[in-house]
Order: C-alpha cells, then sequence, then structure tokens
C-alpha cells in the first residue's frame, strides 16, 4: 500500500511514473513470475534512499539524485530482461544500489583532486519533518518509565556498549537488549496514540 | 512474530560498529527482509530523536547522574580529552627517559669498586707521606684532601693487623707519642687512608702503602 509520504517522495522522481497496474513479466529461469513494477517503487525507493543515505551522508544533496537513478536504472534492467531470477529482486537490487554508491563515491574522489566540495546541506522541507518527528518521540520517550528512559540515555545518548549498560544499571546484557526492544515498541504505540 | 536473528545486529549497524563483510551481509538482508527494514528505520529515527533532543529528553537522568557525583577518577580522567592524556603519557615518558637514561650518560659518575665486600665510589686517595723508608717513627701522616665535610680514617697494620686507627677531617693526622713508642726498628708497616661522606658512606679508600723505620726513637 502506498503511504502519503512514498507517494510524495515517487512524484519526485525524474523517471516517468509507470502506469497503475502496469505489469512486467520477466523470465527467470523455466518459470515466470509477474512484477508489479509499482510495487518495486513503493517497496524498494525507502530501502535503496536509507541505503544511499547511510552512505554518502544524510545530508549529502545528491542522495535523493543518486537513489532515484538508482530505481531508475533497476527499472531499465527489468524491463530489458536482465533480471533473470538468479538472485531475490532484492539482492539485484542491491548489487545495483551498492555499485552505483562505489562509483559516485569514485567519480566524487576524482573530482575532489581538483576542485573543492560542495558544502553538504540538509533539504530544508526535510529537516523540518525530521525535527517534527524527532518532537514527537521526545514527548513519546519522556512519558517512559525511568527504566526504560535510563536504558535509552546510557544506551543511545551516551553512546555506552550493552556490556557498559548491563554493569552500570547492574542487569544482563541481554535485559539490556530487551529494555531497548521493549522501549521501541511502547513508543511505537504511544506515537500512534 | 518470530524475530529475525538479523535483528540483534541493527543498532551495530547504525553505529557502523559492523566490519565490512558483516556490513554487506546485513545490508543485502534487509534490501530482502521488510521486517528488519522497518525496525532498523524506526530505531534509526529513535537515535536521530535522542541525539537531537537528548539534552532535553533526559534531563532527569543528568540531574540524578550530576547528584551522585563524579568519583575524583572520571574528575581526573574527564579534564582531559583521551588525546590529550596519550600526549601527557608520551611526554612524561620521554622526559623520563631523557633524565634517567640518556642524562646520566653524559654526567661523569664517580667509579663504582668493591674492597673487601665494601662498596666504594670516588677516586683513589693519594698519600703523600709516608711512602716508603723512614729514619724515625713518623709522626705526620698526610695526604691529598678530596674535598670539603669529608672524615677520613686513618689505619696502620703490622703484617696485615690494625695496630692503630682514628679518624680526621683534616687531611693529615699527628702519630699520638704513646703509639710511636710502640713501632719496632727495622719493621715494615703499612698505612691506609679511607674517606667517608657525612652520611657515613664509603666514598674513596687509598692503596696500601709499607713504610720501614730504620731507628725508632
Amino acid at each position: 500500500m502506498l503511504v502519503a509520504d512514498d507517494c510524495k517522495k515517487l512524484k519526485n522522481l525524474t523517471l516517468p511514473t509507470p502506469p497503475s497496474g502496469y505489469i512486467m513479466m520477466a523470465t527467470m529461469g523455466n518459470s515466470s513470475e509477474k512484477i508489479k513494477l509499482e510495487e518495486i517503487f513503493v517497496k524498494y525507493k525507502s530501502i535503496v534512499s536509507f541505503r544511499v543515505k547511510k552512505s554518502l551522508g544524510a545530508f549529502n544533496p545528491d542522495s535523493d539524485d543518486v537513489a532515484n537513478e538508482i530505481i531508475t536504472n533497476v527499472v531499465e534492467k527489468i524491463k530489458k530482461g536482465e533480471f533473470r531470477g538468479e538472485s531475490s529482486i532484492g539482492t539485484f537490487i542491491y548489487t545495483i544500489t551498492s555499485r552505483r554508491i562505489v562509483d559516485y563515491i569514485r567519480q566524487k574522489s576524482k573530482v575532489l583532486k581538483h576542485v573543492p566540495e560542495p558544502s553538504s546541506y540538509p533539504d530544508p522541507q526535510e529537516q523540518i519533518e525530521d525535527q517534527e518527528r524527532a518532537e514527537m518521540i521526545a514527548i513519546a520517550i519522556k512519558k517512559l518509565k525511568p527504566k526504560y528512559r535510563e536504558v535509552l540515555y546510557l544506551y543511545y545518548y551516551k553512546d555506552l556498549s550493552r556490556e557498559e549498560v548491563a554493569e552500570k544499571l547492574g542487569i544482563s546484557p541481554r535485559r539490556v537488549s530487551e529494555r531497548v526492544n521493549y522501549s521501541q515498541k511502547l513508543l511505537k504505540k504511544l506515537i500512534k496514540t | 512474530m518470530r524475530n529475525c536473528k538479523f535483528e540483534e545486529i541493527i543498532d551495530k549497524y547504525l553505529f557502523s560498529r559492523l566490519t565490512e563483510d558483516e556490513k554487506n551481509t546485513f545490508e543485502e538482508h534487509y534490501f530482502n527482509c521488510p521486517s528488519c527494514f522497518e525496525k532498523m528505520v524506526e530505531r534509526d529515527e529513535l537515535v536521530a530523536a535522542i541525539k537531537y533532543k537528548g539534552q532535553e529528553i533526559f534531563k532527569d537522568e543528568y540531574v540524578a547522574e550530576a547528584a551522585k557525583g563524579e568519583t575524583w577518577w572520571e574528575k581526573v580522567t574527564s579534564f582531559l580529552t583521551p588525546r590529550q592524556w596519550t600526549t601527557v603519557a608520551v611526554s612524561a615518558a620521554l622526559i623520563a627517559v631523557i633524565t634517567f637514561g640518556v642524562l646520566p650518560m653524559l654526567k661523569p659518575t664517580s667509579p663504582q669498586f668493591y674492597i673487601n665486600d665494601e662498596a666504594v665510589r670516588g677516586s683513589k686517595i693519594t698519600l703523600i707521606s709516608p711512602v716508603w723508608e723512614s729514619e724515625t717513627v713518623p709522626s705526620k701522616f698526610e695526604w691529598k684532601k678530596m674535598g670539603e665535610d669529608v672524615d677520613y680514617k686513618i689505619y696502620i697494620y703490622d703484617n696485615g693487623n690494625v695496630v692503630w686507627d682514628d679518624t680526621t677531617k683534616e687531611n693529615f693526622i699527628l702519630l699520638p707519642e704513646k703509639i710511636k713508642k710502640t713501632f719496632l726498628s727495622g719493621e715494615k708497616y703499612s698505612w691506609q687512608v679511607k674517606a667517608f661522606s657525612p652520611e657515613g658512606s664509603l666514598i674513596s679508600v687509598s692503596s696500601r702503602v709499607q713504610f720501614k723505620i730504620h731507628n725508632p726513637e
């Protein structure tokens, strides 16, 4: 299902959006499988973006362009029948993504030898959305019981390892992970309500 | 819902604590596992919010931590950054090596030697007189002065046995009359001087010099 945020991001794509219900037939060995390009957009756009931002930096102005380029490339390859089902579609897209990231970094390194890198800046719109989201999470964390807050405080804010947190609180490292995971579930509930 | 085994390493991935191989494996995995990807995005948002708003969110924890107070060791270690501490340690090690290793090698040191199990530092004392034969029993025994505030102990031997000894701060000593009378004509005697620091440690020893008396008084 497309969520509002995904739709907004899809509009920004430079490639022509495939018509609704467009079904691509791809041959995969002896069998055939229907691959909905729409699904690829929705499912993998965010994964590709995440991977690109993790590698190039969250505030790299080129991140969105690189991610869009990768999705376009994926669609073109599928259309050309280059995806033959030798691996999962996820692995196929992962490979294309990794190659493009390596190319980008290589190009950037060459360019940097001659011209200074443009200063990175966050997308103001995205920054506001991030800030609002952070605000919501912050309010939810404040509502947590102290035993969950202190784990989040030590583990994520003070950057202590799981073992260090365990030692500081006198609990086992496994218990630390459980508390972090449970905090996450509680936060999800609190943010939804 | 059954948890995916990769969920355990989401935090390590977000904090870039995975090896290159582990990172690649996990990245390929979340391209194929919507559950892990969803959890990772949620976790990433949580971490970002904590990093961005942490000071405000954890006001109570700050107060509690401040109330606990830092130990003296935390206070000392937090005084400088780890990098600065490293610089301090390296500098201190260099100074120690120069002070205790290099400088003593440059400074001329007194020789150390052992005489009759006694550790001796410093040069030998030069004896002036008597040094060979004497017509009469010598009244004055003299040696080269070694410095200020040195205690000298003189020994006179007859066949290796001490027949007389005394202590002085001067570089000579006069032999008492009653001792002079005990010396025999034609007999060989020897004498020696040892120098001691004010703390009592032996700093120098002369060689043992023989003298012969031809005509005692």
